[in-house]
């Protein structure tokens, strides 16, 4: 039979166990709480970690760069003997040119600081925060196309929450742009990957498989002509009176190293850079 | 060896596995799968700990967590807390000495931490099944493997007499 101070002791585990699982509930019940305190961790305990991880994930760029740097000079050398497929090789090159060189609105590169947690790919840590210009609802893009939006901006970090996230909405048009519909993430608890679905489309809209589903630009957060995914087919159950489409997302957030946080007031450029005939 | 001596050297083990965890972890790749270095960092802390102490480290952890990855506030702390508070009893009652079973836990571990978050964020979102059953597991194996290696390099700063 356990001793007085071995049931106190037991008695103080449990009572420390119970007070942190309320403190878990407390966060989950109130976000708005738990950001603040989150938000002073992420600006004092764990900046200089966050710097370390900045340090690594940039030299792990620059070894992948050198490594592919190796290799293209070793496909020149290969290539230099067939011009055709030295010139092939050139326009796909061109066509892979970065994203960036084709926006002409201003952008912001940053690196995706990815973590353990399961998570990771709802929001996502980006290494450029409010004294590199990011701010609040900034857009986030890969050169496949639509990210998500800055949610949370601190000095040198922000969080940007992504289209895989439960709560992310935006405006989207399928091409050629008669059909309009809200992109979610998809509710599917079977699935076997991440996927979107385009919901409101009106029963008489029909969508082929392939279509592309682009940015509206209503709502005035996302610039239109952002590629968000490509119709997969409709989901099986139709909701009354509207249609539900199923999309394979542009981009996956949880894969990306690098990203392009678009400024906010300029989206004049948007939709052209992601035409690849458009590309230099 | 003199009890603070020991402490230092317990913590000492612990930074290292933290730092790991911020610049050795980016460097592997495949995050979904990489192992969890501030996680094994828990298990080891907990299965040396009092179960108290040890879910007051799961919820800093996981605040920690929480603070990187806020898809759902909250549900990281729950999560490494009852995993902490969990692994401590579980040494108390059953871990032998034993690599293998040592192993074992840190797996489980990572796995219910993972299934415990996701549950916890809610959403329902695509890829649920594939994240409980392909990624968890593969990240739990790795953060095993990993927790294995250090448990026999540092052994001895551990104090703990493994069997194989």
């Amino acid at each position: 039979m356990p001793s007085a101070s071995d049931r106190s002791v037991f008695r103080r585990d449990n009572a420390l166990f119970a007070l942190c699982v309320v403190l878990s509930l407390v966060m989950l019940a109130r976000p708005d709480w738990g950001g603040r305190v989150t938000g002073l961790i992420r600006g004092s305990v764990l900046r200089p970690f966050l710097s370390i991880q900045e340090w690594a994930e940039s030299s792990r760029t620059a070894r992948a760069s050198l490594d592919e740097l190796r290799s293209e000079r070793d496909s020149a050398v290969h290539a230099a003997q067939f011009l055709h497929s030295l010139r092939a090789e050139n326009e796909r090159l061109r066509a892979l040119l970065g994203l960036g060189q084709r926006l002409s609105t201003g952008f912001i590169p940053a690196d995706v600081l990815h973590q353990a947690l399961p998570t990771d790919g709802r929001t996502l840590l980006l290494s450029a925060g409010a004294r590199d210009g990011v701010r609040q609802f900034d857009v986030v893009v890969a050169p496949a196309g639509l990210v998500g939006v800055v949610q949370t901006v601190g000095a040198g970090q922000s969080i940007a929450m992504t289209w895989a996230h439960p709560e992310f909405r935006a405006s989207a048009f399928a091409q050629p742009g008669d059909v309009f519909g809200i992109v979610a993430p998809a509710v599917e608890l079977a699935g076997t990957e991440h996927l979107l679905q385009l919901r409101g489309v009106a029963i008489r809209d029909s969508l082929p498989a392939g279509t592309l589903v682009l940015t509206s630009g209503l709502g005035g957060v996302f610039p239109p002509g952002i590629p968000v995914g490509t119709v997969i087919g409709p989901v099986t159950e139709e909701t009354g009176w509207e249609l539900v489409y199923l999309l394979r997302p542009a981009a996956y957030p949880g894969i990306g190293g690098q990203v392009l946080i678009l400024r906010a007031g300029a989206p004049a450029g948007v939709p052209d850079a992601f035409t690849p005939e458009r590309a230099p | 060896m003199s009890a603070p001596r020991d402490r230092g050297r317990l913590w000492a083990v612990l930074a290292l596995l933290v730092v790991l965890h911020f610049a050795l972890r980016p460097r592997l790749g495949a995050p979904q799968i990489a192992p969890d270095f501030l996680l094994l960092a828990l298990m080891l802390y907990a299965i040396r700990s009092r179960p108290g102490s040890a879910a007051l480290a799961g919820f800093i952890v996981g605040l920690v967590g929480d603070a990187m990855v806020p898809a759902r506030l909250g549900a990281g702390a729950l999560a490494h807390t009852v995993v902490g508070y969990l692994a401590s009893w579980g040494r108390a009652v059953f871990f032998p000495d034993n690599l293998f079973v040592n192993g074992v836990a840190i797996a489980v571990g990572a796995w219910a931490r993972n299934a415990i978050q996701l549950l916890a964020s809610g959403g329902g979102t695509g890829g649920l099944m594939v994240q409980l059953f392909v990624y968890a597991p593969l990240q739990a194996l790795l953060t095993a493997v990993t927790g294995a290696v250090a448990l026999v390099v540092f052994q001895r700063w551990l104090d703990i007499r493994l069997e194989t």
